[in-house]
């Protein structure tokens, strides 16, 4: 597939961002569909590819992005159990569960998608922030501008409570500057490095002397701040910190600086030419940093329905882990006898052993990602939640030795032995491609199909030992190479 | 001690390891070859990650500069370990001071690079990729464990944490192994029979197996790779963490983590670059009883690390290198701590180091925009390690032939 596959310097910027349309040489169907919800989503389950199929790349991408009907009035009921979740003794923990039942079941996984990319842009951590009560804070002020323009979530970002705990805000005084925000502000959250100097660096500081935090909110405080004129990116003004919030939002690199960080999030983690994303910058400059409608030509473009899109991220350890439940898991009707809650809070564990413990970043640069998730440790982790996952231990809590041992049955809304009945499946081939049509959309390498195909049929199984074997082939097809590739 | 038979079948043992594609038959017979006891060198490095504040650690008490700049942070001369009339180790240093009596310590002051960076993750990058260009995206660890005659279960390198893989191990063939110590590195299987579990390790390996191609795309062949290599690493450390005569202190902090590399080398594990860090050094505010409880921590560990190794009779092939980013502005802040800063001093310890204080300590009253100006690049250090002590020629690793220190040089 990438014999043919042109390089990306060779590609014409214009056309690539022109949105894409199906033709019978490359039609929409599941693995477009499973493309589009892996990156604007947090995968698909099966009933999503079939209404995905139906709708199209235009139907599909408009429902994504302005969420399912209903899911405005469902955030005001989930802010109100985070603000409860965030104000008991553990709300921390709370936190991380209430943020993927949002995820999972808030009907507007675009948004989260974006809200979990604003919290590692602006990467702060509960570990120095201490007060879960202003972390749930930032989360929504993220969420209130996950999809609307910039600047407005930059000056708010400069405002918030954590992130003025997080960076030290309390110790910029005048005469005393301390640099934290102000160099990070910089550096991480629009410029980037070699796009200021070190003197950009103290001048910006003096301006955000007296920034300060109650505790609560923000507090300006007057007698702290210092008045005098600075030289802020050539500009000199008697400014404070949202002047230079103001001189920065009128710097191109930080369209430059966005708009890459979003392609590597939405697109490819194959690093892009510059000329590649000129016309995406250009917009979202022109359009005033409107990053739903950068988002919208990202997803829609021809450019993200191609190869150099398709499998070229490494998922992260919130997109492994949903992706693998949204797959695995029915929500039946309330009324179904089938129905089961989906018990979301025994995911957050295995998120953090990953690698991504929510609300707790590494450091303000935030989660490296792509190829720095899978190491020895965390490859480990994902193939042991998927064997949990598949064979149902991880609902029983804590499992016992016996359960192991036997070959008992999860509920049928949390098993994946459904599958080949739902799809009407009987031969270990269409069971293998049921399997992989769903967890892999696309297709994997023909010889894996094969050893998959030869798992399933040896000894021919049937009734409960053929749902036992069918668990763990989707233990397998979770653990495996394709499996980590959004 | 491993022979070569124990090594074959303990590697053989997993079906699925015998499935594993190319990569294990390689591995297999690096390890046939390398069977044989190694006395060879080993290299651990401890990473200060945040700045530590190298002003207070190697302390210079008898310069009046030092006590006016750092008029709350300040340590006497009374408080001080004395390393000679002018420096002397910060007092929460005490876990070191057996190896620096011994002469097992060297002590070098003054290092750092030209342009020094002030940002955590550009200067963290410089240090590690050893290329303050930033055109290198690898790890100079990563690439001198390329030029390393591994005797290791193919684990070039061995990344002691919970998080991702340090910069300075990417790079390495065939990848860096990072142990979390949130795991229990243990391949679980979920819930089914024991007489499924030889299929289901067996499918495992086979779907992880290269499917042999130029065709394949790198991303791909990349997770691949890392995959099978967990599952070889998985079955190989669980022999040493939970076999019969397990490596104990598992788990933990720094003491817990150079515990677990001091019983590695012990059974013979056979890597020789281990890393392991120790964060928290960015003390921007009330420094002095956090930046005392970090040293505190370093030197018991490294201090016991040493003594573990000589009760079984290896840390005469072991080195330990401790860095960090960046030091600290000279001058305290307004908030009883300090800001980022550039040249610092940095330990090497063992037995075959020469012990002693390296370079004069950096002058206090002719300063880079309040910062210590460097006399040693950080790059020569390495250099010195990599030919002198590791054997590995430092040039084919940084591109350019630095000069070594020569106090640094290995003994006899």
């Amino acid at each position: 597939m990438t014999a043919t596959l042109l390089p990306l310097d060779k590609i014409d910027p214009v056309t690539a961002w022109q949105p894409w349309r199906p033709s019978p040489a490359d039609p929409w169907g599941r693995k477009w569909a499973g493309h589009l919800y892996r990156r604007a989503a947090f995968g698909p389950a099966r009933e999503d590819l079939t209404e995905a199929e139906q709708l199209g790349p235009a139907g599909i991408l408009d429902l994504l992005l302005g969420g399912r009907p209903g899911a405005d009035e469902t955030l005001r009921t989930i802010v109100d159990i985070g603000q409860v979740a965030a104000a008991r003794e553990d709300g921390e923990d709370q936190m991380r569960s209430w943020w993927v039942y949002g995820m999972l079941q808030g009907g507007h996984p675009l948004r989260e998608k974006l809200v979990l990319f604003w919290h590692n842009h602006f990467a702060t951590s509960i570990a120095k922030v201490h007060r879960p009560g202003l972390m749930f804070r930032q989360n929504c002020v993220l969420r209130d501008h996950a999809l609307g323009r910039f600047g407005p979530l930059l000056q708010a970002i400069s405002r918030d409570g954590a992130m003025l705990l997080w960076l030290d805000s309390n110790s910029n005084v005048k005469g005393k500057p301390n640099e934290n925000y102000a160099r990070e502000l910089m550096e991480l959250f629009s410029l980037g490095v070699g796009n200021y100097t070190e003197k950009d660096v103290r001048e910006a500081a003096r301006a955000f002397t007296g920034w300060h935090t109650d505790g609560e909110g923000f507090r300006f405080n007057p007698g702290l701040h210092d008045g005098g004129p600075k030289t802020v990116l050539g500009k000199t003004g008697s400014w404070d910190g949202g002047d230079v919030v103001r001189v920065i939002l009128e710097q191109p690199a930080t369209a430059r600086f966005l708009v890459r960080k979003l392609y590597t999030f939405f697109v490819s983690e194959t690093p892009p030419p510059d000329a590649l994303l000129e016309p995406l910058c250009e917009s979202f400059r022109k359009t005033d940093y409107d990053v739903a409608g950068l988002v919208r030509t990202m997803l829609a473009s021809r450019h993200f329905y191609s190869d150099h899109a398709f499998r070229r991220r490494i998922k992260s350890p919130v997109e492994y882990v949903l992706g693998a439940v949204r797959a695995v898991y029915r929500r039946y009707a309330e009324t179904d006898p089938e129905y089961r809650p989906l018990p979301q809070q025994v995911l957050v564990p295995r998120v953090t052993a990953m690698g991504q413990s929510l609300f707790a970043p590494p450091n303000v640069k935030g989660w490296p990602g792509g190829r720095a998730w899978l190491n020895t440790s965390t490859m480990l982790e994902r193939a042991n939640f998927a064997a949990a996952l598949a064979t149902g231990t991880l609902w029983t809590v804590p499992p016992s030795a016996t359960d192991t041992a036997a070959d008992a049955a999860p509920p049928r809304a949390l098993d994946p032995a459904r599958l080949p009945a739902e799809e009407r499946a009987t031969r270990p081939e269409d069971i293998a491609d049921a399997l992989l049509d769903l967890y892999v959309p696309g297709g994997v390498r023909p010889d894996a199909r094969a050893k998959l195909v030869a798992f399933l049929a040896a000894g021919n199984p049937a009734g409960a030992a053929l749902d036992g074997r069918v668990r763990e082939a989707v233990h397998a097809v979770l653990a495996m190479p394709e499996y980590q590739l959004a | 001690m491993f022979t070569r038979r124990q090594f074959l079948t303990r590697t053989l043992r997993g079906s699925s390891l015998v499935a594993l594609g190319t990569v294990v038959p390689q591995f297999i017979a690096q390890t046939a070859r390398a069977a044989a006891p190694g006395k060879d060198r080993i290299l651990v490095v401890v990473e200060l990650a945040g700045g530590n504040d190298g002003l207070n650690t190697v302390i210079p008490y008898a310069d009046d500069l030092y006590h006016k700049a750092r008029p709350t942070l300040r340590r006497t001369k009374d408080t001080v370990i004395r390393l000679g009339d002018h420096v002397g180790l910060h007092s929460g240093m005490r876990g070191m001071q057996a190896l620096w009596d011994q002469g097992h310590l060297a002590v070098v002051q003054g290092v750092g690079y030209p342009n020094p960076d002030r940002s955590h993750f550009e200067a963290m990058d410089i240090w590690q990729s050893a290329d303050p260009k930033r055109a290198t995206p690898t790890g100079w660890l990563g690439r001198a464990s390329a030029g390393i005659d591994n005797r290791s279960g193919g684990v070039p390198a061995l990344h002691i944490g919970p998080g991702r893989l340090p910069m300075a191990l990417t790079g390495a063939p065939g990848g860096a192994v990072s142990v979390g110590d949130q795991n229990s590195f243990r391949l679980e299987m979920g819930r089914g029979g024991a007489d499924r579990q030889a299929d289901r390790r067996k499918l495992l390996g086979e779907l992880a197996a290269p499917a042999g191609g130029p065709g394949e795309y790198d991303l791909l062949s990349f997770v691949q790779r890392r995959q099978v290599q967990t599952l070889t690493a998985v079955e190989d450390l669980r022999d040493l963490l939970e076999g019969p005569n397990a490596v104990r202190g598992y788990g933990g902090g720094l003491q817990q983590k150079l515990q677990l590399v001091a019983g590695l080398i012990a059974r013979g594990f056979g890597t020789r670059i281990f890393y392991a860090s120790l964060d928290g050094f960015d003390t921007h505010a009330d420094q002095a009883s956090s930046h005392q409880r970090l040293l505190a921590e370093l030197a018991d560990a490294v201090g016991s690390f040493f003594q573990a190794l000589k009760t079984t009779g290896h840390d005469g092939r072991v080195q330990l290198l401790t860095f960090s980013e960046f030091g600290r502005r000279v001058q305290e802040n307004g908030s009883r701590g300090t800001d980022h800063g550039a040249a610092s001093c940095l330990f090497v310890a063992g037995p075959a180091v020469r012990g002693g204080v390296v370079g004069r300590h950096p002058s206090l009253s002719d300063l880079d925009a309040g910062d210590l100006k460097f006399h040693t690049d950080f790059r020569r250090v390495y250099a010195t390690l990599l030919d002198g002590w590791l054997g590995c020629e430092s040039k084919a690793v940084m591109g350019d032939q630095w000069g070594h220190v020569a106090e640094l040089e290995p003994k006899g």
